[in-house]
């Protein structure tokens, strides 16, 4: 699907954590169609501001808007991925998906194949490795239609090929004139993207 | 299918993968049920009039051992922030996953206190009083023990704090329910304290659910 245009726009933004400033006078605009890498040493501050921007931590200072509205208005069309598992260890691959997503079960399975978990979809994440409950978490991106993805370090214990089947799936998404966010240590190969580097404040 | 749908799928999914979840509580009330009449002289008529209390107790103690964890592991896993980007309000959420928690983890617990009341020969009068005070005050108990779970969410050790904390919260419905056994075992009328007890856990079910869906708000706010 053909996402409709969508603007996000950060002025001014500064967070402190823990009495440490993470960032201030952050500005950058995005538009759809744009992939931006948040780049930046160890607790320079990339979970912090993609927490920020999916509204899960509350902006301390400055002002997130997207298509000019406040960012409450728009959570419903972010989907956001964090470091976290995402997944329940006891529940079963398709049930994971079935509880976060309200599509039905043929475009769950057919998102299983894309991200290789075809023939795993009665297994329980507990039973599966590392990279393949990372997978399960993604499998989300083939099957629900936000615009706006906020993936926080998406490429982590994911093998070279999986890793090519994201990247294809985020030059898909952004090419419907969806938005793209993410963090990642190994910048990746096959991505036209933006770089914001973080970690040069004092 | 609705999130409602989903969400009691998913507890009901849940329970089918950790059994011990349900039946760890129950030994608990039971064991400690039999456990009372070896302590004690073995004095049937002294058994009978402190049973019902005693029994009350029990599942209370049950019932906070099973509430404790509530939020835990979804938080840890990560799902819990992702009922944020769900199309409902969090406390709407919330409510939903307390009420599942008490139809799946409280009930069960409600239904097996006839067998620890048979154990210590409660009157059937009081027995019965018992499992209507028990049907009335557990929304309460599981609301005020779910906000201790929530509020206690990003400290690691919390266990026993969250029990704590809402401990002055527990004090009035045991003091109604112990008001009522009493008065069941005179005879009199007990209505007016369970309507009190009712009371409790409707303004317990509607308000509970605010705070719980701010604490969690809280806590993922401060957790990275």
């Amino acid at each position: 699907m053909i996402f409709e245009p969508i603007q996000i726009e950060i002025s001014q933004l500064r967070c402190e954590r823990d009495d440490r400033l993470l960032f201030k006078n952050l500005s950058i605009k995005l538009e759809s169609g744009q992939i931006l890498r948040v780049a930046g040493p160890n607790g320079a501050g990339k979970t912090t501001l993609l927490r920020t921007l999916a509204g899960l931590f509350d902006i301390q200072e400055g002002e997130i808007r997207f298509n000019q509205q406040p960012l409450k208005e728009y959570l419903e069309r972010i989907l956001y991925i964090g470091h976290k598992p995402q997944v329940t260890k006891d529940l079963t691959v398709l049930d994971n998906l079935k509880f976060l997503t309200d599509v039905d079960e043929t475009a769950l399975k057919s998102a299983l194949s894309a991200v290789g978990l075809k023939g795993y979809h009665d297994s329980l994440v507990k039973e599966l490795s590392q990279g393949q409950g990372r997978r399960c978490a993604l499998a989300r991106l083939w099957c629900v239609d936000a615009p706006i993805w906020i993936l926080d370090e998406p490429y982590t214990a994911l093998d070279v090929d999986m890793v090519k089947t994201l990247d294809a799936r985020i030059t898909e998404h952004v090419a419907n004139g969806g938005i793209c966010l993410f963090t990642t240590h190994q910048p990746p190969q096959q991505l036209g993207y933006q770089t914001l580097e973080l970690g040069h404040v004092d | 299918m609705s999130i409602e749908k989903r969400m009691l799928a998913r507890e009901l999914k849940l329970i089918a993968a950790r059994p011990g979840d349900i039946f760890k509580p129950m030994w608990f009330l039971i064991l400690v049920i039999s456990m009372v009449p070896l302590a004690l002289a073995p004095d049937s008529d002294l058994l009978a009039e402190i049973g019902s209390a005693m029994i009350w107790v029990a599942t209370l103690l049950a019932l906070l051992l099973n509430t404790e964890h509530l939020f835990q592991s979804d938080f840890s896993d990560g799902v819990l922030e992702q009922w944020l980007f769900l199309d409902r309000p969090l406390a709407w959420l919330v409510g939903l996953k307390l009420v599942a928690h008490w139809l799946f983890h409280v009930l069960p617990l409600i239904l097996i206190t006839p067998i620890a009341g048979l154990m210590l020969s409660v009157p059937t009068e009081v027995l019965i009083a018992l499992l209507i005070t028990l049907f009335v005050a557990t929304p309460a108990l599981t609301c005020f023990s779910g906000l201790g779970a929530a509020l206690t969410l990003g400290s690691s050790r919390s266990g026993i704090l969250g029990v704590l904390v809402m401990m002055p919260l527990f004090v009035p419905v045991v003091i109604l329910a112990a008001g009522v056994l009493i008065r069941a075992t005179d005879g009199s009328d007990t209505l007016p304290l369970l309507a009190l007890l009712g009371a409790f856990s409707v303004v317990a079910a509607t308000l509970v659910p605010i705070a719980v869906s701010a604490a969690i708000r809280l806590n993922i706010g401060g957790s990275n």
